[in-house]
């Protein structure tokens, strides 16, 4: 029993080493462990984000946040901190890769650090140009339903 | 005495100068008595909204074809709504009504969305501040701390506001919508900050039938203001004292 306990030791001892020598080597040579996520590079052949990687890499929602309340409130339209921009550079136009697949720019890492994100229950995941519906969706709904009375003196529905 | 004397004289000379600043930038838009230069300027993508302007439609009755539904399609487009086919919980930003005078049996046919109140129920009533009136007068929902209690939607009386029942597939950039949460007419608002037209009068007076005006309520010089002015326009459910953005000719 004890040299059991001896050689899970070792062997516990062997893989710790093992891993710190990787980790070692990988931050020496600058190259990133093949299981880190593969973040897409943007399409537009930019190598500078917005806002300086590192700093991207920390406070990208903090950005994104306080831009989400000043479009929403303020009309403020700029296009430095917008989620729309993130996505129309590091996604490519016409891509089959949606929000979730590990190829998706913001899914690479979000599901390498099992964050769970909700921007895009609403947020469009890839550019879309000024309006997909124009192409391909059926636009089909009933004229109205039917309202409150109005001032005159009855409303019916068209 | 000395040091208040001295306060005093600087706040004199500040004021002084503002004056006279003041002065000459009145001489700038100033040309003559009576002859004001108007400037119109896109507003910069950085600066907020501000309640100088307030936005208005005016839609005249008399030229709203009870057929035509072009300025419901159009919304529809812009905004990537779509038929569930379950019309009594679809998706409604605008739809057409009829109007019928019973004591004359007139009926006008015309487009009921959210009338953007000065005074909208819909704030007084929302819980977590979702729905909100921005400066310039667009009342809307900031689906980012919406609920979905549907508050809004039972106090508003003119029923402008829909609830998001089903996930959204096919998503328009400009307009975010998504599951769970309440949404109405923006009065476009995506296109109203770069300078736009909501898509339904686009659609009213690119089809010739020009029915409605978009334009500043504060501005005397714009198209809607002179119509106003000229025509009146009156409110629906007027005895709410809601002041409504949108008003109506012929009812």
């Amino acid at each position: 029993m004890l040299q059991m306990k001896n050689l899970m030791h070792k062997a516990l001892i062997t893989i710790a080493g093992t891993t710190a020598v990787v980790f070692t080597a990988f931050a020496s040579s600058g190259e990133k462990p093949a299981f880190a996520p593969q973040v897409p590079h943007p399409t537009n052949g930019s190598t500078e984000c917005v806002e300086p990687v590192d700093d991207m890499k920390k406070n990208h929602m903090e950005y994104l946040l306080h831009q989400r309340d000043k479009t929403m409130h303020q009309g403020i339209r700029t296009k430095q901190h917008s989620l729309k921009e993130c996505i129309d550079c590091h996604v490519p136009e016409n891509t089959e890769v949606r929000f979730g697949d590990d190829k998706h720019f913001c899914s690479s890492c979000h599901n390498y650090a099992g964050v769970s994100i909700d921007c895009f229950q609403c947020h469009t995941d890839r550019p879309v140009g000024k309006n997909p519906h124009k192409s391909n969706a059926q636009v089909n709904l009933p004229l109205s339903t039917d309202v409150a009375d109005g001032s005159v003196s009855g409303a019916s529905n068209e | 005495m000395n040091k208040n004397n001295v306060t005093q004289e600087s706040v004199n000379i500040s004021r002084r100068s503002f004056v006279e600043k003041s002065a000459t930038a009145a001489a700038v838009f100033t040309i003559a008595p009576g002859v004001v230069l108007n400037q119109v300027h896109a507003k910069p993508a950085a600066e907020p909204v501000t309640d100088a302007k307030r936005w208005g439609i005016l839609i005249d009755t008399a030229k709203c074809g009870s057929g035509c539904n072009d300025c419901v399609t159009a919304c529809h487009e812009e905004n990537g709504i779509e038929s569930h086919g379950r019309p009594l919980t679809d998706q409604k930003w605008i739809r057409k009504i009829k109007l019928k005078d019973n004591l004359t049996n007139h009926v006008v046919s015309l487009p009921m969305m959210c009338q953007h109140c000065e005074n909208p129920p819909c704030v007084d009533v929302c819980p977590t501040g979702a729905s909100f009136k921005r400066a310039d007068g667009i009342v809307l929902v900031d689906r980012h701390i919406c609920i979905g209690c549907r508050y809004c939607m039972m106090a508003c009386p003119y029923k402008a506001r829909s609830f998001a029942h089903e996930a959204v597939d096919n998503k328009v950039e400009f307009q975010p919508r998504g599951k769970g949460t309440v949404e109405s007419c923006t009065m476009c608002v995506h296109r109203v900050d770069n300078d736009g037209t909501p898509a339904c009068v686009e659609a009213c007076s690119s089809n010739d039938h020009g029915a409605m005006v978009f334009g500043d309520l504060k501005d005397p010089q714009s198209e809607i203001s002179k119509q106003l002015e000229k025509h009146g326009g009156k409110q629906i459910r007027a005895d709410l004292g809601l002041n409504t953005g949108v008003r109506y000719r012929g009812i």
